[in-house]
């Protein structure tokens, strides 16, 4: 049996595969303690601890540590002079009117940053040496006073030689035992100072967080007779088992959307779609990835509570676009959706919980996109009057119906996703009529259609249980790790070489680590070199395929280099401006093989009938039937709404929809 | 205006419509800056990030941009005219641009250059894309920043409103080739512009999407009912205060030569839903290169009205301007004439600022801050070796003024500017005739109220080799931050050298040569408080002393009440 339990902020969500199908189970949340929830959903399903090779888990617990800043106190050590970078940070402002602004706050105060004489350059050569005698007599005793749970270090150009910061931790872990340190040059080996303080810091700070949670969550796996393997998820959408995360906390950071991405892009992969766009959207934010070949997109630059991270993660991005998101009309009298939620309480007006203020949810219901009796199937009562009364008020101020000002609602809702989206396709040079839709979440399937036409995608496709998804992510989800390497050289004849030369040191190192976790076989390489024009600060990731290293010539990796440059700024095919390459990643898979298909469970059943809705200005009759209702090969056209248990599918006039053989739902454009 | 569905030019805007495609302009804007920066050469622009990016409607009224730098938003309408006057918009051909740096028609300093490219759809232009970045030298009499300058050809090459083909004048063409002879970095400067001209390819080509999908018509319109968004939304925030006329007085520090200081007096009246702003009382223009040009003012002036009365998403456009009117005597330190220098234009236009904010407080207490840094201080260190030159150029900020209910944001770029800092590791990549060894907090630098000052900096080199030429200009060394409504003042700032053991204090406004084995320190202003000191949390003053924030001695000399 393999089990994936995934703690949500409002429910944690478990799904078993076994020989005997698919199990689900969705129990609340406990905020306070995420495993508590986790243990509740293995206990309602049944499963027997034993029973279980296979324990996933995902959880909130590293982002609410950051979040709510509920971490242990950690100590900052950096190089003298410097011991204020974390409190000075890039000296800008992300709100340039603001006359009240203020810089995001570090997770280690002044009092806690500590300095050492030291001082290395880009080269990797030393200027001042290491002062240990003063480690030892100064620093040494200060750190044990502070009791402090863990240390970061970030000494200055330690991303180009981590000799000193090595050093410091020999000594630091001699004199200070219990302690856990980590070296920015582990977590992260780019320039940058505050960046690379900022994500060793965060690192450092939610260690001990997640070192006793996942000892904790051990144990008691332990003491109910689990026997199997127990592995996390991580950011960057692949697992590690659960005993390495304790050292690699920082990739639990933001964990639980990636799991999401990789589950929707598994599943999309059984119905041979591998060019997706994935669309989650929940009750208060809408998540979108882009995924490239059955992987998804990778970022280095990552923003926790506007604290930089620079570690690959998922280029996940996300945009203030829910089912709670509220509608409202500002003082210019231009209607607006989102960013703000009425959040899950008092939630939508339409949930009578004392909600007033009209939300996207209130607007499908006025339009009748949503129908009150098969709201997450039926299991919550609505109060449609909430929602036409609550909209009205807005409706009057414009002089427009209330099923009008529903309708610029949704499509206000629709483009900013469609933006979000832009940012992650266009705005990197990719055409989004590349790719197919893959929509999940509460509302993602209602809002699809109409996103997907704007962008000019033709095919939607939405999982069975697109509720859960998450939760079989953890599931399908590959063991991963990213190597990563600063080596600044020009793109001349020696380049190829050199490049090689790269490869070889890191996949050496990689498969060290995978022999270390068990998995020494069938593992994946994939290279991404960081390249530039000479004098530039930022690169252009370039993906470089193993197997065409041997042949591989100056000449073909500038055409590579210049046509992702030009796709993406606009510039840089023409003319024979020096490039140079900078940094390097590997990323290391190892994959999980065959996984059983997620199935739909036919719980929730309606029988079919037709509706008016409002969509798009118009009026239309709408067909409305269960998803289980529709036999694999048979075709709908829209409009058309099919429920399920956790969702409504929209499909939009102009869109049809066949279930697949994979229990997939496919829907196409004409 | 009623609050209705917009209608302009009897088309029918859809609010969905229009909600999207306004939206979608000012994304179109945001990625033309952030690429701008991104694919640029120079530190100053690529770390510091000084550059704005806007879109333009075809009269060239601003109708989004990218909210980079204050200060460059204002310029943008009056760069853009100052070229349309002589080469008119109809003349305009595929592939033309404008380019304008003349602190005389419209334009701030030399080193802003702003560039525009028409939008074409369907042979006919809609609009323009515009950037603006601050280039790291343009020749003149010293690398980077010329102190001593006695006009302002001594401070860089003019490019005089005028209009160029790409195709025909850059990319090898003549005028790129013009300013690569009279620029000291040529590789980093020309790229610069090369990505100044990819961002407004970006815009060019994001607003013909638009055009392409709700038809050039509707995007046409949506650019006018923008601006009317904005007039509407600042008009109502200023018909919320009372009538009235308020004065407001600031002065830099000295021209650099005297100690003299340099007044600036601006007089505020309110009426109903406008607002007329006039500097008379401000000094005469003055020798060196404190003068702000008209253009400046404008921006310093608009962006303390907009910050202080409205809530920070209006977006910024020419419609922001409407119910605004800003007057200055010709001559005078905010409105000089040619040929006077102006590259240090920033104190002036700081003042500016501060005179039009104490002018506010006095009707809208709870809206403005206190004094703070509230300078450009830069800092140019250049040096010629075997390699050609290497110009550093950094700007630093300090700390910024209490406001009613906040402490002032420490170590941070003042408010009409957002640059970031360089980091120290690009620093030491790309310069090795100096080193810093030293960039932190500088503590007791804030000043006490019920809510203190941002902190000031420190920032400290080493210099590596002979005949490194250093130049600054900065202010807040002789008047110190205002505090508000009984806080105290903030500290002054200082520069200076240390030589052979011995202290070589540095002027605001000075240049000198730094040997090898100088330790050259620049400290910034801390922001001043606001309100009774002896209303503070005695929680934070405690915080503070814990922090470093404050020592001992000043948190009970200021903060009885906490001890």
């Amino acid at each position: 049996m393999r089990v994936g339990v995934e703690v949500g902020g409002t429910f944690t969500d478990l799904v078993a595969i076994g020989p005997s199908g698919v199990e689900i189970a969705k129990v609340p949340s406990v905020p306070a303690r995420p495993d508590e929830g986790a243990f509740n959903a293995l206990i309602e399903s049944g499963i027997a601890f034993a029973a279980i090779e296979d324990l996933a888990h995902g959880s909130t617990v590293a982002t609410n540590a950051v979040l709510e800043r509920k971490g242990y106190p950690i100590a900052f050590i950096t190089t003298r002079g410097f011991k204020d970078i974390l409190a000075l940070q890039r000296h800008n402002r992300t709100n340039i009117y603001d006359l009240a602004y203020q810089k995001p706050a570090p997770v280690v105060d002044r009092r806690n940053s500590f300095e050492v004489d030291e001082r290395m350059l880009p080269d990797g050569s030393v200027t001042t040496a290491i002062d240990m005698a003063a480690i030892q007599r100064d620093l040494v005793p200060a750190l044990r006073d502070g009791g402090y749970a863990a240390i970061a270090v970030c000494l200055l150009n330690a991303y180009a030689n981590p000799a000193h910061e090595e050093a410091l931790r020999e000594l630091l872990q001699r004199h200070l035992p219990d302690v856990l340190i980590t070296l920015s040059s582990e977590v992260t080996r780019e320039f940058r100072e505050f960046e690379r303080a900022s994500t060793t810091t965060l690192s450092a700070y939610v260690q001990p967080v997640i070192d006793r949670y996942i000892g904790r969550f051990g144990a008691r796996l332990g003491e109910n007779g689990f026997a199997g393997r127990f592995s996390v998820m991580q950011s960057n959408g692949g697992r590690l088992p659960a005993e390495n995360m304790r050292r690699n906390a920082i990739m639990a950071l933001l964990s639980g959307p990636a799991a999401g991405v990789v589950g929707a892009a598994r599943q999309a992969g059984r119905s041979g779609l591998e060019s997706l766009i994935t669309l989650d959207m929940g009750g208060t934010s809408t998540d979108v990835c882009l995924v490239e070949g059955g992987n998804p997109e990778i970022t280095n630059e990552f923003k926790i509570d506007d604290l930089p991270i620079r570690t690959p993660v998922l280029d996940i991005n996300t945009v203030g676009a829910g089912g709670g998101s509220l509608i409202w009309i500002d003082e210019g009298g231009m209607l607006r959706v989102g960013p703000e939620s009425a959040g899950a309480d008092p939630g939508p007006a339409c949930y009578g919980r004392g909600g007033l203020l009209p939300t996207v949810t209130d607007a499908h219901i006025v339009r009748s996109t949503i129908r009150p009796e098969a709201f997450l199937g039926g299991r919550m009562e609505i109060d449609p009057g909430a929602a036409q009364e609550a909209l009205s008020a807005l409706a009057g101020r414009l002089g427009m119906s209330v099923e009008e000002i529903a309708d610029s609602a949704i499509r206000i809702a629709n483009a900013n996703i469609i933006r979000a989206i832009q940012i992650i396709t266009t705005q990197r040079g990719k055409d989004p009529r590349d790719y197919a839709m893959v929509a999940f979440g509460g509302a993602g399937p209602l809002h699809a259609a109409q996103v997907a036409d704007d962008l000019g995608v033709h095919t939607i496709l939405v999982p069975p249980n697109a509720g859960v998804i998450s939760a079989f992510g953890l599931l399908a989800a590959d063991y991963i790790q990213y190597e990563s390497m600063t080596r600044r050289f020009a793109l001349d004849q020696d380049a190829p070489g050199a490049i090689a030369g790269v490869y070889r040191e890191m996949r050496e190192r990689a498969l060290a680590k995978f022999a270390e976790i068990g998995f020494a076989e069938n593992l994946s390489l994939d290279l991404i070199a960081d390249m530039r024009f000479v004098g530039q600060a930022f690169e252009v990731p370039v993906e470089i395929d193993a197997a065409e290293l041997d042949g591989l010539t100056a000449e073909r990796l500038r055409a590579i280099f210049a046509a992702a440059h030009q796709r993406i700024f606009f510039h840089g095919a023409a003319g024979d401006k020096p490039i140079e390459a900078v940094s390097f990643r590997l990323r290391v898979s190892a994959p999980v093989g065959a996984l059983p298909a997620l199935k739909e469970t036919h719980e929730y059943e309606t029988p079919e009938t037709a509706i008016e809705i409002f969509d798009d200005r118009q009026r239309h009759t709408c067909r409305v039937m269960s998803r289980g209702a529709l036999e694999p090969g048979a075709v709908i056209d829209g409009p058309a709404l099919f429920e399920d248990p956790t969702s409504t599918i929209f499909v939009s006039p102009g869109w049809s929809a066949e279930a697949d053989a994979h229990e997939n739902l496919i829907l196409r454009k004409g | 205006m009623a609050e209705s569905a917009p209608h302009i030019d009897s088309i029918q805007l859809d609010p969905a419509d229009y909600s999207v495609i306004s939206q979608g302009l000012i994304a179109a804007a945001r990625e033309m800056g952030a690429k701008l920066i991104r694919s640029a050469y120079s530190t100053i622009v690529r770390e510091a990030g000084d550059a704005s990016a806007a879109l333009l409607d075809r009269d060239g009224n601003v109708i989004a941009q990218a909210e980079l730098i204050p200060m460059q938003l204002g310029p943008m309408a009056g760069t853009f005219r100052a070229c349309a006057d002589l080469f008119p918009v109809e003349t305009l051909e595929e592939g033309d641009f404008y380019v304008n740096n003349d602190p005389f028609a419209g334009g701030q300093h030399l080193q802003d250059v702003f560039i525009y490219s028409p939008i074409f759809v369907a042979g006919e232009i809609v609009g323009f894309a515009g950037t603006v970045a601050h280039h790291l030298d343009l020749g003149g009499g010293n690398p980077g920043l010329n102190a001593t300058a006695a006009d302002v050809h001594a401070e860089g090459i003019i490019f005089p409103p005028s209009k160029y083909n790409f195709a025909r004048d850059w990319n090898g063409g003549p005028l790129e080739r013009l300013a690569a002879a009279n620029v000291r970095v040529p590789s980093q400067t020309i790229g610069d512009f090369n990505a100044q001209f990819a961002a407004n390819a970006i815009g060019t080509h994001r607003v013909q999407q638009l055009c392409e999908k709700y038809g050039a018509d509707v995007i046409k319109a949506t650019m006018q009912e923008l601006q009317n968004y904005s007039e509407r939304r600042f008009r109502a925030a200023l018909a919320e205060i009372p009538d009235g006329v308020y004065v407001g007085e600031d002065a830099v520090d000295d021209d650099g030569i005297s100690d003299q200081p340099l007044t600036v007096k601006a007089t505020l009246t309110i009426a109903g839903e406008t607002v007329a702003i006039d500097f008379a009382g401000t000094c005469k223009q003055v020798s060196r290169n404190l003068n702000c040009p008209f253009s400046s003012t404008v921006s310093a002036a608009l962006s303390c009205v907009k910050s202080a009365l409205t809530s920070p998403d209006i977006p910024f456009n020419e419609g922001v301007k409407r119910p605004i009117t800003i007057t200055v005597p010709e001559g005078t330190l905010l409105n000089p004439t040619y040929p006077a220098p102006v590259r240090a234009r920033m104190e002036a236009a700081y003042r500016a600022f501060n005179a039009v904010m104490k002018a506010l407080a006095q009707v809208v207490p709870e809206k403005v801050i206190s004094g703070g840094h509230d300078t450009t201080t830069v800092a140019a260190i250049s040096h010629l070796g075997a390699a050609g030159y290497r110009v550093y150029l950094e700007v630093f900020g300090g700390g910024y003024g209490a406001s009613a209910h906040k402490d002032g944001c420490d170590a941070v770029d003042s408010p009409l500017s957002n640059c970031a800092n360089a980091p120290i590791e690009a620093s030491d990549m790309e310069f090795d005739h100096f080193r810093i060894i030293e960039y932190s907090l500088l503590g007791d630098s804030s000043g006490h109220g019920r809510l203190r000052g941002g902190l000031g900096i420190v920032r400290r080199y080493e210099i590596l080799k002979d005949d490194v030429n250093f130049a600054i200009y900065a202010d807040r060394f002789r008047i110190a931050p205002y505090g508000l409504f009984g806080g105290s003042d903030g500290s002054r700032g200082r520069c200076e050298v240390q030589r052979n053991g011995e202290t070589i204090p540095v002027r605001s406004k000075d240049g000198l040569m730094l040997h090898k084995g100088d330790i050259l320190t620049i400290y910034t202003s801390g922001g001043a408080g606001y309100g009774d000191a002896a209303e503070r949390d005695p929680d934070l003053v405690r915080r503070d002393v814990a922090e470093g924030n404050l020592s001992d001695t000043a948190a009970r000399a200021a903060y009885p009440h906490a001890f």
